[in-house]
Formats: C-alpha cells, sequence, structure tokens
C-alpha cells in the first residue's frame, strides 16, 4: 500500500506543476492588465507604464516564468500584486471559513442525504419516495442564491434568529462561529443532500435484492440492522465516492453561496484576484487546491478498503 | 425510550436560546455605539500616490496641508500660517503645533518636503509646480518654504486638491521611497490611525480613533475645518453582494453602505431605519471618449454627430440611474464647477437629433465601417450605457459592435493606438468626479496634446494654447472668461461627449449622523456619530 501511497503523492506533485504552468501561461495570454487596475480608471498612460515596469510585467514571458518557478521551488508563494501582502497569509486566512463551511455542510449533507437515500430505496415506489424523489429534483434544480436569499428573508431579515452575512473564527467564541454558519451551510446543502440522496438510494436498492438481505431478513434481523448494517455497508463504495468529489468541490471555494453570505473563503479570494489579474494569487490557490483534490481523492480511495475489505492496493 | 413533553418544552427552549444569541451578543457589545460598520469596495491598494483609488482609504489615514471646504475653497488644515513675498514667487508655510504622525513621532517640514517632491512625481498639478519650481526647503523643524521661478497664482488650489493624486502627508522615511513602490506602513497623521493586525484585505479593514489628533478648531465644512472623530473605531467591510449588503443595514448588521444599487432605493426609503443621503454632492460625470487616431472619428464631423446623437436622459435611464439622481451635463467643466459655462451648447437638445447625427457621419464620409465599442461588463451602469450608445448608433445605420470584457480588459484595450484589425477600438464608456472638473490643468481628460492625451488622443493647438493660460491667471472672473474660450473650441473640436452627471446618495441606518457632506470623491470618517441601539 505504502508504494501505492507515494505513486499518488508524486502523481499529486506532478499535476501541480501542470497546473502551475498551464495557469501562468492562460493569466499572461488573456487579455487585462494589473497595471491599469491598480492605476485606476481616470490614470495616464505614462503612470499605467511606470507601475507595468515597477511590477516587473514588462519582463519576456520566458523570463518571468523562470522567475516564478525558482520562487515555487523555494517554497516561495509570492505577494500579492495589489494589496503587497504574502500571498500564503492571505490563503490561509480564507481557509478557515472554507474548511468550516465545507466540513459543517458536508456533515449535515452525508448525515440528511444517506438518511433519505436509505428511507427512499427501503421504501421504494411509495410516497415517501416520491416525495424524496421531488425532493431531489427541487434541491438540483434551486440555484444556492435563491435559496440563500429565501433564507436570510425569513430567518435573518424578518426574525432576527440569524445573521445576515459575515463569518466569525472559531477563536472568537464557537457559538457565533455556528450561528453564522447556520444559513450557508443549509443553502449549500440542498443540493448536496438531493445529489448524495440520489446516489445512496440507486446504491441502496442494487444492494438490497442480494440473497444475503434476504437471508438477513428471513433469520428476524430488524429493518434497521438490515438496511445501516448489511446493506449500507456494501453500498458505501460509489456513496464515499460522491462524499469525496463533494469534499473536494467544496474545498475549492464554493463562490456564490460565500458571496451571497458575505464568507471570506478561497472561492472570494480567487474571483477578486481573477477581476484584479492579481497573479500570484491566482497561481497559488489553483495549485494548492489541484493538490488538495489529489489528496482528498487518495484518502477516498484509501478508505474503500476500509468499508471493502475486498479492495487491495 | 419516551419522551415527555415536558422535555420536548426544555430541548425547544434550549434551542430559541441558541438561536438567538446572535442579537443577543450583539447587544451586550459594550462599544456598539463607539463602532461604526462600514460598507465599501475593497481597499486594494494602501498608496494614494500609486493609486487614485486608495484615496478611499489613505483619506482617513494621511492628513493634509491644505483642503477643500463645501464650496471647492482651499483652506489650510496641517498648515497653521502661510505667507507669499512680495514678488509672489516664495511662499513660506508653518505646521500647526502638536501635529504627530501614528507612531508618535512629530510631523515635521522634512516630511511635507518629502511627501510634496513624491506627489508631484505623478500628479499632474505637481509636476506643473515642479516645472517652474527654484527650490522646496525646510527652514526649521516646523517650517518650509517653495520658492518658484515665476509666479503662480493656482499654488495653493493644487496643494489642496483632493482630485486626483492628492497630497498626503506622509512620514519621510515613506515619502522617499519611488512612487512607483507602495508605502504599506500606513502611518499617516490624520484623525484615524489603520489597525494593520486586523487588515484582512478583500474582508475587512479597521480604523481606530487617533487620539494624539489634534483637529482645527474651525466646523467641519467639506474636507477642511475641524476632523474630529467621534467615533471609536470604524470597521470597513467589504460585501461584494449588493442585495446582501443591503439585507445586512435592514438586519443592523451595518451602519453605513457607501454604494447601494439604485434598484434597491425604494427598499431602503421605504425602511423607517434607513435613510438615503447625498453626501457627495457634485456626483460624477459620465462620458464617452473617441479615438482620434482612428476612422471614423479621426474626422470631427463624425465626433459632432455623437455630440447631436446622444440623448442624455435616455442613455442615463438605460444605463440604470435613478430619475432623481442624474442630470444633464452641457459644460466640459461639469455641472458643479465655478468654471461651469453653457457657451457653444446649441448642440444640446432633449432627445437628441438622429437625423443630424446621421447627416454629420455621411459628411464625415462614413462607409458602414466596424465601430467598435468597449464594453466593460463588470461595470453595470457603464455596460448598459455602451448598449444602448450601440442601439443608438445602428438605429442610424452605423455599424456598431460591442467588445465586451471586464474592466481589466476595457482598461489594456483602451491603450491601444492601433486600428480595430489589431486591437484598436472606437469608443468606450468613462466616468470622473464633477468637482474635478474644475482644473484643466491637473486634470488629464482636459487635455488635447495627442499622443500625450488621454486615452483617445484628442488634438487641437488652439485650445492647448489657451489651456496653457490657466496657470498665469490670477482671479476667478478672468478664468471664467477663459473657460468659455476653451468650452466654445472644445465642443467644435469634440474630444468627449458627456452622458450625464449623475449621484450616488448612501445608505445609512437613522442612528448614524453627522456624515460630512464634500465636493470630491471620498467619503470621510470624521465627525459622524452614531446613537445608542
Amino acid at each position: 500500500m505504502s508504494a501505492y501511497i507515494l505513486r499518488r503523492l508524486v502523481s499529486a506533485i506532478a499535476v501541480m506543476a501542470m497546473v502551475g504552468a498551464f495557469v501562468f501561461l492562460l493569466l499572461r495570454l488573456a487579455p487585462g492588465d494589473p497595471a491599469a487596475i491598480i492605476a485606476g480608471r481616470n490614470a495616464t498612460a505614462e503612470i499605467i507604464a511606470n507601475i507595468r515596469e515597477q511590477l516587473g510585467l514588462n519582463a519576456p514571458l520566458p523570463v518571468q516564468f523562470i522567475h516564478w518557478v525558482r520562487q515555487m521551488l523555494g517554497g516561495d508563494f509570492g505577494i500579492s500584486i495589489f494589496s503587497g501582502r504574502p500571498v500564503l497569509e492571505l490563503i490561509s486566512q480564507r481557509l478557515e471559513p472554507t474548511i468550516s463551511l465545507a466540513i459543517l455542510t458536508m456533515m449535515f449533507s452525508v448525515s440528511v442525504g444517506v438518511s433519505f437515500g436509505v428511507v427512499a430505496a427501503w421504501r421504494s415506489g411509495r410516497l415517501v419516495d416520491r416525495l424524496l424523489a421531488a425532493f431531489s429534483a427541487l434541491g438540483y434544480s434551486v440555484p444556492v442564491f435563491v435559496v440563500g436569499y429565501f433564507l436570510v428573508y425569513f430567518l435573518a431579515i424578518r426574525t432576527h434568529w440569524l445573521p445576515v452575512q459575515g463569518y466569525v473564527q472559531i477563536n472568537q467564541g464557537l457559538g457565533l462561529w455556528f450561528v453564522h454558519l447556520i444559513l450557508p451551510t443549509l443553502a449549500l446543502s440542498l443540493g448536496f443532500i438531493a445529489f448524495i440522496a440520489r446516489v445512496t438510494r440507486a446504491s441502496m436498492l442494487e444492494v438490497i435484492s442480494e440473497d444475503y438481505i434476504r437471508t438477513a431478513a428471513a433469520k428476524g434481523a430488524s429493518s434497521y440492522s438490515i438496511l445501516f448494517h448489511h446493506a449500507l455497508k456494501n453500498a458505501g463504495v460509489p456513496i464515499l465516492t460522491v462524499i469525496g468529489i463533494s469534499f473536494a468541490y467544496l474545498i475549492g471555494g464554493v463562490v456564490l453561496t460565500e458571496t451571497v453570505f458575505n464568507i471570506p473563503g478561497i472561492g472570494r479570494l480567487v474571483v477578486d484576484a481573477i477581476n484584479n489579474r492579481d497573479y500570484p494569487i491566482i497561481q497559488s490557490v489553483l495549485i494548492l487546491t489541484s493538490g488538495l483534490y489529489v489528496l482528498i481523492n487518495l484518502a477516498v480511495d484509501l478508505a474503500y478498503s476500509l468499508i471493502d475489505p475486498r479492495i487491495r492496493y | 425510550m419516551t419522551i415527555t413533553r415536558r422535555e420536548i418544552i426544555k430541548a425547544g427552549l434550549a434551542a430559541g436560546t441558541a438561536l438567538s444569541m446572535p442579537t443577543i451578543l450583539r447587544a451586550q457589545t459594550p462599544d456598539d455605539a463607539r463602532t461604526v460598520r462600514w460598507v465599501a469596495s475593497n481597499v486594494f491598494v494602501f498608496d494614494p500616490i500609486i493609486s487614485v483609488t486608495a484615496g478611499y482609504h489613505a483619506y482617513q489615514i494621511y492628513d493634509t496641508l491644505f483642503a477643500l471646504d463645501s464650496k471647492g475653497m482651499p483652506q489650510p488644515q496641517m498648515v497653521g500660517k502661510w505667507s507669499l513675498s512680495e514678488d509672489k514667487k516664495t511662499y513660506t508655510f508653518q505646521l500647526r503645533e502638536g501635529l504627530t504622525f501614528h507612531d508618535g513621532s512629530p510631523v515635521t517640514a522634512a516630511d511635507c518636503v518629502a511627501s510634496i517632491r513624491r506627489w508631484s512625481q505623478v500628479d499632474s498639478g505637481g509636476k506643473l509646480i515642479m516645472a517652474i519650481v527654484k527650490d522646496i526647503s525646510k527652514e526649521n523643524e516646523k517650517t518650509f518654504t517653495i520658492t518658484l521661478n515665476e509666479p503662480l497664482p493656482l499654488l495653493i488650489p493644487l496643494l489642496a486638491s483632493s482630485g486626483g493624486y492628492y497630497l498626503a502627508i506622509m512620514r519621510e522615511k515613506d515619502a522617499t521611497l519611488p512612487p512607483t513602490e507602495q508605502v504599506t506602513a500606513n502611518i499617516g497623521s490624520g484623525p484615524f490611525k489603520f489597525n494593520n493586525a486586523l487588515a484582512n484585505p478583500g474582508v475587512s479593514f479597521t480604523y481606530d480613533r487617533n487620539e494624539q489628533y489634534i483637529p482645527r478648531q474651525e466646523p467641519a465644512d467639506g474636507y477642511a475645518g475641524g476632523k474630529v472623530a467621534k467615533v471609536d473605531r470604524v470597521v470597513w467591510r467589504v460585501i461584494s453582494d449588493q442585495q446582501t449588503a443591503v439585507a445586512a443595514l435592514q438586519a443592523g448588521e451595518v451602519d453605513f453602505l457607501a454604494t447601494p444599487p439604485s434598484d434597491l432605493y425604494p427598499l431602503i426609503e421605504s425602511d423607517p431605519n434607513l435613510a438615503l443621503e447625498n453626501v457627495n454632492e457634485s456626483g460624477r460625470v459620465m462620458f464617452v471618449s473617441m479615438n482620434f487616431l482612428q476612422s471614423p472619428f479621426d474626422n470631427a464631423k463624425a465626433r459632432q454627430a455623437m455630440l447631436h446623437l446622444i440623448d442624455q436622459e435616455a442613455i442615463m435611464l438605460a444605463a440604470g440611474f435613478n430619475p432623481k439622481y442624474f442630470r444633464p451635463v452641457k459644460s466640459i467643466f461639469g455641472n458643479s464647477t465655478p468654471y461651469s459655462n453653457d457657451e457653444n451648447t446649441g448642440w444640446y437638445k432633449k432627445g437628441g437629433d438622429p437625423e443630424k447625427a446621421k447627416q454629420l457621419f455621411q459628411e464625415a464620409g462614413y462607409t458602414d465601417e466596424k465601430v467598435v465599442i468597449l464594453q466593460s461588463t463588470d461595470w453595470p451602469t457603464a455596460s448598459k450605457a455602451a448598449e444602448y450608445l450601440a442601439f443608438t448608433l445602428r438605429k442610424i445605420g452605423v455599424n456598431a459592435e460591442l467588445a465586451p470584457s471586464d474592466w481589466g480588459g476595457v482598461a489594456k484595450r483602451r491603450a491601444n493606438k492601433g486600428p480595430i484589425e489589431d486591437g484598436g477600438w472606437n469608443i468606450y464608456v468613462n466616468d470622473w468626479t464633477d468637482a474635478e472638473l474644475d482644473n484643466p490643468i491637473s486634470v488629464p481628460l482636459f487635455r488635447a496634446n495627442g499622443a500625450d492625451a488621454f486615452f483617445g488622443w484628442p488634438k487641437n493647438d488652439q485650445y492647448e494654447v489657451l489651456r496653457a493660460k490657466w496657470v498665469k491667471i490670477e482671479t476667478l472672473q478672468e478664468r471664467k472668461a477663459l473657460a468659455r474660450e476653451m468650452q466654445s473650441l472644445a465642443w467644435d473640436f469634440v474630444s468627449n461627449v458627456m452622458l450625464g452627471q449623475y449621484f450616488e446618495p448612501i445608505a445609512r441606518r437613522k442612528s448614524l449622523t453627522g456624515l460630512v457632506h464634500f465636493h470630491a470623491a471620498y467619503w470621510p470618517m470624521w465627525n459622524m456619530q452614531k446613537a445608542s441601539a
């Protein structure tokens, strides 16, 4: 297994290097000029040219690329063109909100989504199954910003139960941290619950028609035991895959949710950086998130062997 | 296991308490009435000499030698006394007593001299001063002089100007950095101190009251007068979604919203706790620049056609401005400056004159070539104005084509002087602070010196001769007369076409009062106060 893990880690580095090179070139070839944005709408061409020179943007592309690669190999992610702050500092400020939102969303979505999926499979074709199917269709099709504004209106503006927006760091109080994340978690979870519920239902339907399930029922096992101990464990591999993909997606930043609830996460950091052409931030975030993607997928692959002993690496 | 009714009630009460926690915690914050939560756009550059956009942040922490009052007149601010020699060439400035930087060091004449030198490398007004300066030097710790080779009646207004690159007084060690290297220490001598430890770019910035600041005794008047910080802290939050920002204002999570979207004005006006207030009384002027180097606008007739074509009211409505908050502009000097006038404005007609425009395009020899309009899609009003302009041009047979991109793309492309085939352009929409249109020397928009002019590169030698006279004139009346002469020419060769003047009221909770009104771009944090919740 260790050889497998090593291979995957090496592939992660290769993926990060390819993403880095691709993003570097793409950004430089895309229209836009950070110097012009820094200088402002009413700056003259002379001022813009001076700033461009200062930022080193006039150097030939290969020279800029080599300089950047050297920086990265030395573990230096560079300085934000705009704020003048180290990119790693800016990213670390944004990691906590993103990870907090991702973990809460996954905890809520998995517990509700899997339960819904199991119940839907158990009561396949009946009213509960149909209601859950309708809920899933709704969860897929309603955009997160619609759900978000709806929740804000009823749970924040009308009732003042929850805050409209913002994020409070966990070290400023667990209660405040949690209440600021309730609405974004609910808004974001709707789609994931629907997704996980449908995959769980499909996977469970395959399993509960197996002979060993019938045997367990014949031996007098309870419905709970059959569903959650015998069936769910064997239906777990595709569900785990979906959870892994969803978590990796969430770690990459969920721009719409972060925007609607003013959560200062990774997604907004990247969008702001793209609008400003803040190259060091965009490059660094994309490289790091690509690495995270690979690592999360690796963790999911390793988890397969825990729920299914037949899988070996 | 059985659950009793009593246990259900207990659980319900516990859940209710947990859900209402934010409200309870907000009410218990001890300094809530001394903290203003302020929503404005992100601060991404901190040095006002690097970018004019830094002014919104910098105006709170860096003080100025002079400042413009609410009538646009320069008044001493950091300067206590000043005098002019008999030959009108030497200015002597003495700083007020007790001025200190936020790091505790005193403000000295050397700091002022270094700041003036740095500012004058980027600002057109500063460059003008340096072009005729003989010496700028400190006399003693609190006194410095500016000696010129010839009189410059505009010197004090140029030092006081809040438009463009304003003269922020920094520590000498910061001000000796090249103007292209950003000062990020954020240490000024103004009424608010930047809290570097709490700065979170893209999220929030915190400004604390400078307890050492000694305000002038006069009442606040525009950017002049006493800058009294009446709150302990201002937390500047960045909320990128406007709908969310307004919701936060309604819920009492923030007190001030710098630029609420105009489509939500009715919602704000209907809320008994909220108010719209037009603090920037001069607003901004939206205009169209045309490329003098490329056909068809290399021909004056085609540019005149644009002047006749534009229906200012229709285009401002199409751009999404509220009719209560815009008005037409007929003067190159805007609406709110002393030089605004009606010289040679016969072209203005409510509803525009498309027939006349069509005829002028024909006289210009227009033959269906493509007219590319740069459209900044991340600037909604300018984007919609560009769309409407394209629609209007197509209606009179002009082959208008939109080139959409974000502002970053427009900013890069507008610098391209080449033909359309090589990525050039014909028209783009921009705006300018109306109050700044009082200064044809510092504001690049007034230039018509070809390659050195603003994007579009207008050229008219006769106009440039008149513009050069501006700095020599001593009296307001003479400058007003010159303004008329300049405008008469300007509306003949047509460097830009005005779309309208617009105002952006701020939205505030009614508990926040005392906001300073002004005629420029930056919202001052001083003087405002907040009633207890």
